[in-house]
């Protein structure tokens, strides 16, 4: 089993703590287990970015600190949040120096910065062209329409960090979708804002922009919308009935994490992903294409 | 149609061109107005000051317009603008920095509540060393219900109690309410490092 340093982040730990149970449910089966961190902290999310430059870099460069001391080559981050605000602190460190000392003058584990920061499509990509997904797979998703959903976070950053898919039109997500035998669809709105980080506080901003992701998605026929971001996730799931009423769209999607359509075509139990948690029903249209 | 007569003020107002670029990091001399940033902005629709006006504003030394515009408090920091941007520009880090200056001056923000949200959940994170959702929520919910109290806005404490709790239920209902408290074992590493963030702002401010 190889291992990969893994932190999950407060929404892993808290409202989408299924999505952790998925992650390492998956990869598990894929050969690699995730060792989480140990006295991990929040990464400040777009909150620290908006508020305080210190912050921003400095909590995320704490947990960078642990990370590199577990002596790891990578460490893989599920929250497309997470995962780019710590980037965006590891690429800063790297070239300010006085700024790496200051943070690390309270740091009990000093950051150096040096290890591998993953998305969970990093992790799984190789896994996919080497051929190893495809040998765990049993059960194909045949005649589930996805939209595959990147967001905002996965792809754009706000500093110089190059990534390996299209920025525009990425693909990562839809190659893995066809390897599970689903159909993922050509869209509009894949690396368009749902507006997560304004949902409490800007909620009718955030609504518009989710509708105009939901109403592409149904309009091309999509029978669900799979994402990575457990942010993501929340903000299309808990909130669809409201965009739904205010906006008036028809049809409701249910919003899968990655790790349950990989998870259902490894063949575990939807119940035991606990994908019966989510807000809009997403057991019923696995039941409906014959996949429970 | 009347023009309105910009107030330019030369060495201020470059000194708070200088100022911005320098605390976002960005080049916002580069800018040549092609609008590409605009086009894609997912917000500007609503903020009508787009990415492109708001450089504009920063350039023209529109101090108090520049830091206090739908913009600032609305973008989403989707980053598409910086994407696009042929000269490399990220608004995104512009509104932050904004924010961040508006606050300095005691300026009332435009939309209150993103201002509250941020702090709540900085609050919360900086508390416990993890975002705790009850907790921040608490903390943000007392204080726009509070305002929106001294204001009279009953209408909006009633939407935002009923939003709220219809939210809740549907996450007991599906289990996705946290009730555990996480915290970090080493918080004295958080304290010290909110302590120094403190402190390097009023150094700034000198
Ligand atoms: S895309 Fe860049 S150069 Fe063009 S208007 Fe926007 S900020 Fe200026
Ligand atoms: S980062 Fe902000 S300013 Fe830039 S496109 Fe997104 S919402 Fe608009």
């Amino acid at each position: 089993m190889k291992e990969v340093a893994y932190y999950p982040g407060c929404s892993l730990h808290s409202s989408s703590e299924l999505y952790d149970l998925q992650c390492r449910m998956v990869f598990s089966n894929l050969g690699i287990e995730l060792k989480e961190i140990d006295d991990w902290n929040c990464c400040g999310a777009t909150a620290a970015a908006k508020t305080d430059d210190f912050l921003a870099i400095a909590l995320p460069a704490r947990n960078l600190g642990i990370a590199d001391a577990t002596g790891l080559s990578e460490i893989v981050i599920p929250c497309s949040s997470c995962y780019s605000r710590t980037l965006v602190s590891q690429k800063r460190l790297l070239c300010d120096s006085e700024l790496k000392h200051k943070i690390n003058a309270e740091l009990s584990r000093k950051v150096e910065a040096k290890i591998k920061v993953s998305s969970i499509l990093d992790l799984l990509m190789p896994k996919l062209l080497s051929g190893e997904l495809a040998a765990k797979l049993n059960k194909k998703l045949a005649g589930l329409k996805v939209a595959c959903y990147y967001g905002c976070l996965l792809t754009r950053f706000p500093c110089d960090i190059s990534v390996d898919d299209n920025i525009e039109n990425p693909q990562s997500m839809e190659k893995i979708c066809e390897e599970l035998g689903a159909e993922p669809l050509d869209w509009g709105y894949k690396t368009d804002c749902c507006g997560a980080s304004a949902s409490v506080n800007d909620t009718d901003q955030s609504l518009l922009l989710m509708s105009y992701i939901l109403k592409d998605a149904v309009s091309r026929g999509a029978d669900c919308i799979v994402t990575t971001c457990p942010l993501c996730q929340m903000n299309l799931d808990a909130h669809q009935v409201r965009v739904m009423q205010k906006h008036g769209i028809k049809k409701s999607l249910p919003v899968y994490f990655i790790t349950e359509l990989i998870g259902m075509s490894m063949g575990f139990d939807p119940y035991e992903m606990q994908i019966d948690r989510h807000f809009v029903d997403a057991i019923s249209l696995l039941k409906e294409k014959g996949l429970v | 149609m009347p023009v309105k007569k910009l107030q330019c003020d030369m060495p201020k107002s470059v000194q708070f061109m200088n100022e911005v670029a320098e605390r976002s990091g960005q080049n916002i001399y580069a800018c040549y107005q092609c609008r590409r940033c605009a086009a894609g902005c997912p917000v500007g629709m609503q903020t009508m000051v787009t990415p492109d006006r708001l450089i504009r504003l920063i350039t023209m030394g529109e101090t108090e317009e520049a830091l206090n515009n739908l913009l600032v408090w609305k973008c989403v920091a989707c980053y598409t603008c910086g994407a696009r941007c042929p000269n490399n520009i990220q608004t995104a880090r512009i509104t932050e920095t904004l924010k961040q200056m508006a606050k300095e001056a005691g300026i009332t923000p435009l939309v209150e509540r993103t201002a509250d949200f941020n702090a709540a959940f900085m609050q919360s994170a900086g508390h416990l060393g993890r975002f705790n959702e009850l907790e921040g929520m608490g903390i943000y919910e007392t204080k726009t219900m509070l305002k929106d109290l001294k204001k009279g806005d009953i209408k909006s404490i009633i939407n935002e109690v009923k939003t709220q709790s219809d939210l809740g239920l549907a996450m007991i209902s599906k289990k996705r309410l946290h009730i555990g408290i996480e915290r970090v074992k080493n918080i004295s590493e958080i304290k010290a490092l909110y302590k120094k963030a403190d402190a390097s702002k009023k150094e700034d401010r000198k």
